[in-house]
Parts: structure tokens; sequence; C-alpha cells
């Protein structure tokens, strides 16, 4: 019996070997690997993602496949979670993935970032846009997104001088994108001859916030400018109204959403600015795709599915460039990209990942929609 | 001042929130001794039972609508709440299991309750079907809106109804001498799993009450809205001396006065170091709390 159950699970080691060997080993596939929050508080963010990046999959298998080769997509889950993330980031290299794409929190793709740069495997970010991300000179993680500068700046401009705001209060919710947003945005507006009447964090789990929000209101600030997610957002604006604190709320990136609008209400919202990244509903040439989504995927497109399509194709034009699925490859070949066509405009990295040119755009809600402010 | 006495305000109401979870959670302690890590997901379903009621009406929901989603929520987590005390529970405590085993029972249908509901509802924020209108009325600079306090004089009447049922009603009777001795009460006649299964019943309904009120007043809920609130309930249990339902209402205003006051003096970001700090100090110095007795077995 025992000796029966001993060759048993032999057996069963060995065809595990066998099976993996099999999946990774296939020279007719060409594996990706995903890494997205599809779990915990950011799980509609990596669905968002997630969709959008089978979606160029598979209109590229469709017509055949990239190199004469399908692509593979395998998908690991970071639950926005430093920990999480660095388990699934090795869960990808030991796939043997050639190419990663994804990254929703700067928290959880921080780590990640490290295990992929070790493993040499390139890394394409969608979404994530913290300034600690490039300060490591990782030259195999490019950001699709703007980072934290650009944004901070364009903020700062708008709400000096389009505002002809003086006293601003910045709230962020104490995640490493959040804080390096709120951090730049001070020191930008301080610079700009602004000044910072409060700096505050809030844990954005809870949903009272009345508290941070009287001390708001005792300032009397011009301008609020909240660096954090869409959730705890729509609350903040919700209660902002409700006290009655004055000047204008504006928020980030990470909060444009139209879930923030139905949160705060859309009397409460109506006039809440923000800085984002151009998104295809905001772009003329990107209606068609924001259907095309729609029709596969029963939803309209997230804030990122966007950018994630453009990854993912970003990572195709690579892979054709480079006539191989080698990561030092594609690596060198998504350095070398010169203008490829994104919604967001023409893309170029510098040397340390990043775009050269800034792409975050003022957008305001007007009857309960985010509109382009002019 | 009126900075001082208008967070004092914004204190009361998280406080109410705070105390009426934790009312869940010391009942259920105070009969069978057992830290139920699940209450806060049954805080959460309330809302989410409110929200499906509150999704069915088309147009203006008036009061008519938000006391049926209180009765329906109330009614589906309470018997929810006795289903996974008559699952989950019921066959450890007869098997007088370590207390462990049940607290690890407690989270694993935490889970079970979080996920289910994330699987049926999705994981994105839903937004409750109604909007309140924010007026109010003001005392000197000190703002205080309609459904802020209506939230206050709900949850006082459910306070003196629930002191009435404990100490008044013959149920209430035997809840307390479950709580006592269990084998002598039992011994006595009282059907006592029953009585521990009213208590799961009227702690579970309790929680969808606030959750519901938590879904009209904040507008947004979410699959994981019950954790933080269920650690910040047992804080304000612990505080309050868990056990004792007077304790619970306490210990909820107590810790939201806490944190508020730690927010304004100290900064936002310190809000949480304040709730479990104390609850640590409150576990160190005098875990029996502001008005519990003498507590004989810890977890």
């Amino acid at each position: 019996m025992k000796a029966h159950s001993k060759i048993a699970s032999i057996l069963l080691v060995l065809s595990f070997l066998f099976l993996t060997a099999c999946g990774s080993g296939n020279g007719n596939e060409i594996v990706i690997g995903v890494i997205s929050p599809t779990t915990g508080q950011s799980a509609k963010m990596g669905q968002d993602m997630n969709n959008a990046i089978q979606m160029a999959v598979d209109e590229i298998n469709g017509k055949g496949g990239v190199n004469n080769k399908k692509i593979r997509l395998v998908f690991a889950d970071d639950a926005c979670d430093p920990q999480a993330s660095t388990t699934a980031a090795n869960k990808l290299v030991s796939e043997n993935v050639s190419a990663v794409i994804g990254g929703y929190c700067s928290s959880a793709v921080l780590p990640a970032s490290g295990v992929f740069n070790s493993a040499g495997i390139p890394m394409v970010v969608t979404a994530a846009n913290s300034e600690k991300i490039p300060e490591n000179n990782y030259k195999n993680i490019f950001l699709l997104n703007s980072t934290a500068s650009a944004q901070a700046q364009t903020a700062t401009n708008y709400m000096i001088s389009n505002l002809k705001g003086k006293k601003i209060a910045i709230l962020n919710d104490n995640t490493a994108y959040s804080v390096d947003l709120a951090e730049r945005t001070r020191d930008a507006i301080q610079k700009a001859g602004g000044q910072v009447v409060l700096y505050e964090s809030v844990d954005p789990n809870a949903s009272d916030f009345n508290s941070v929000l009287t001390k708001v209101k005792s300032k009397t600030p011009d301008a609020t400018y909240w660096t954090g997610y869409y959730a705890a957002g729509g609350l903040l604006i919700k209660q902002f109204k409700q006290q009655g604190v004055s000047g204008s709320f504006g928020v980030a990136d990470g909060s444009v959403d139209q879930t923030l609008i139905k949160i705060a209400g859309e009397n409460n919202a109506e006039g809440v600015f923000a800085t984002m990244s151009p998104l295809p509903q905001f772009i003329p040439g990107a209606k068609n795709w924001s259907k095309d989504y729609e029709t596969k995927f029963k939803q309209a497109p997230g804030p990122y599915s966007a950018l994630s399509y453009d990854g993912m194709r970003l990572i195709i034009h690579a892979l054709e460039q480079a006539k191989s699925d080698d990561p030092n490859a594609i690596t060198g070949a998504i350095a070398k990209t010169k203008g490829f066509a994104t919604f967001a405009g023409p893309v170029e990295f510098k040397a340390n990942g990043t775009l050269t040119k800034s792409n975050f755009i003022m957008i305001g809600v007007k009857n309960g929609q985010f509109e382009m402010v002019k | 001042m009126d900075i001082f006495l208008q967070q004092v305000i914004n204190a009361l109401v998280v406080g109410t929130f705070y105390g009426l979870i934790a009312l869940g959670y010391s009942m259920v302690y105070g009969i069978i001794r057992l830290l139920n890590f699940a209450h806060g997901d049954l805080f959460m379903l309330g809302a989410f039972a409110g929200f499906s009621v509150l999704s069915l009406f088309t147009g203006q929901v008036g009061f008519i609508g938000i006391g049926l989603a209180l009765i329906v929520s109330v009614l589906v987590v309470g018997l929810i709440g006795l289903g996974v005390e008559r699952i989950a529970y019921r066959p450890l405590i007869k098997k007088k299991s370590p207390k462990l085993n049940l607290l690890i029972t407690a989270v694993g249908v935490s889970l079970a309750i979080e996920y289910a509901v994330m699987l049926s509802y999705g994981p994105s924020f839903r937004v409750y079907p109604i909007q309140l209108p924010n007026t109010g009325f003001h005392i000197g600079d000190v703002k205080i809106t309609y459904i802020q306090l209506g939230i206050i004089l709900f949850t006082i009447l459910i306070m003196i109804f629930l002191q009435l049922f404990i100490h008044k009603s013959i149920y209430g009777k035997a809840m307390r001498s479950i709580a006592i001795d269990d084998t002598a009460t039992s011994l006595m006649g009282i059907p006592v799993h029953r009585f521990i299964g009213l208590t799961f019943f009227m702690g579970s309904g309790l929680a969808a009450v606030a959750g519901v009120m938590d879904g009209i007043y904040y507008g947004q809920i979410n699959f994981l809205m019950g954790f933080l609130f269920g650690l910040k309930a047992f804080t304000a249990a612990v505080i309050g001396g868990i056990g004792s339902v007077n304790g619970a209402m306490l210990g909820g205003l107590v810790l939201g006065i806490v944190e508020t006051l730690g927010t304004v003096y100290v900064g936002g970001e310190w809000k949480d170091v304040f709730a479990f700090g104390i609850l640590i100090l409150f576990l160190v110095l005098k875990p029996t709390g502001l008005l519990g007795e003498a507590v004989n077995e810890r977890v």
C-alpha cells in the first residue's frame, strides 16, 4: 500500500513537471503576463485593464498572431497589495513570460518591477504612475502613463492660473501613488507662489471624512485637491458639499470614474475638476473603439482600459520589430519605439522608461459627465 | 469652539454606527463567549439587502421605502445570522470545541460572506439608489443635517427597546441567565440553543440596521466595507466592556470621539492609530472595559 502511494506520488510530480514544461516550452505561442488587481478594493480597475488587454490579443490572434505565433495571456492578481504583488510577479517569472503588462497601484508595481528587473523581463506599466517607479532606473520598466510630476504641474497650473486660487488644501489617502502626487503638487504650488493651507492623509477604507473636512473648512481654501481613488473621493465630495466648505474640489486621475459622480451625487459633483490622462471618450478618434469594447464586454471601458489596450499593442509592435519573443530583444525594441501611435498621441520613452511628453489634460464634471475643460 | 462642536457632532454620528455594530458583537460574546468576526460582514450584508430593496423602487424613495428596506434587511440578515449559528457555530458549541476553533470558524464565515457578496453583486462600489438632501439646521456655526439627527434619534430608540427587552421581558431574562451559566439554565428547562439563536438573530438584525443606515447616509457600499467597521466595532465593544450592551454603545461613542479628536489635533493619517492604540491600551490595562464585568476566558 505504502509503496503504491509512493510510486503514485512520484508519477504525479513527474506529470506536473511534464505538464509545466509543455506549457512554457511550446514554440507556437508567445506567453505574455498580465499583472493587475482582480480582488480587493481596486478589483474593478484590474478587470477593466484585463478586458482591454484581452481585446488587443484577440484581435492580433484573429489575424494569425505575431511572428507566426499566437499570444497567450497569463493573468496574475496583485490585489493592489505589495506582498501579493511580489507573489504574483514571481508566479509570472516562473511561467517564463516574454513580457509583462498591467500594474494599477503604484504600491504594488514598485516591488513587482524589482522582480521583473532581476528576471530581465520587460514590463509595460499601463496605469500606475508614481515617480518612485522610474527613480529605480530599471532599464526594462516602461510607463505608458505620464508620471506624478507631470500631473502635479498640470493640477497646479489649473488651480493657480485658471481658478486664481491662492489657498489650497491637499488630501491624500496614504498610498504610495497618492502621497507621491500630493507631495509633488504641494511643492509645485509653493513654487508657483500659492499657499498650501492644509496637507493631510485620510484612511480610504473609512466612509466618514467629516472630521478632516471640518478642518479643511476652517482654513477657507480656494481649492481642495484629492489625490486618492474614486471610492473615497466620491464620499469626500459629498461630505465637502454637505459641510459647505469654500472653494472648488479637484481630483487626480485615480478618481476619474463615473462611479465618483454617482457616489457624490450629481448635484454635489457638478463643477468638480480633474487632472486625467487623455481617455478615449475625450478623443474623437477613439469613439469606435469604446463602442467595440462595450459590445464585447457589455460595459463601458474603465479609466485605464484604453492605456492597457495601447500597452498591449505596444508590446505586439515590439514583438514585430524584434522578430523574436526573447525578453531582452523586446526590451530593446520598446526602448527604441519612435512615434508609436496611441489614443493619447505618439509615444516615445526617455532613458528612465517614462514618456517624453506629458499626456495629462484637464477635465471637469458637467451635467453628471466628465468633459474636457477648454 | 464652533469647530470643536462641529467635530463632536461628526464624532457622534460615527460613534453611533460603531456602537450599533458593537451591540451585536457584545450580545453574542456575552452569551456564548464567541468573538463573531463575521459580524462586520453581516453589517455589510445588511447594506446590500437594503440596496436590493431600494433598487426595486422607481422614482422618489420615501420613508415607506426606507422603512421597508430596514424591515426586509433585518429579517434577511437576521435569518442569515441564525443560519450561520446553526451551520457553523452550533456543531462546535455542542462538541465543546476549544474557543480557538470557533474563532477560526468565524474568520472563515467572514471570508465566505464577503466573497459570496462579491460574486453576486460584483467587486465594484455600488451606489445607494437614494439621495437624501443635505438640508439641516444651524446652532451657531454648527451644522446638523436632518439625516444625522434622524440616525442619532433612531439609535436612541433602538437602545431603549433593547434595554426593555433584555431587562423586562422573559426572553431577555433567559438570555441573561444563559450568559451567567448555560448548564444551569438548561437544567431549568430553558431551550438554550433556541435563545442563542435568538441572540444571533437580534445581533445580526442590529448590524443590518446599521448597514442600511450607513448605505443611506454615506451612499456607497462595497463587499469589503464590513472589515474595517467590524474591527472598529470590536474595539468599541472592548472599550465599553465586551458582553455589556450599554458598554457597546458607550464604547462606540468614545471611539468616535477619540478618532475624531485624533484627526483634529494630530492629523487624518493618525485616525486608525488612535482607534487601535486605544484598543491595545484597554486590552492591557483594563480588559473588562468601562462597563464590563470580570472576564474569565480570553481568546
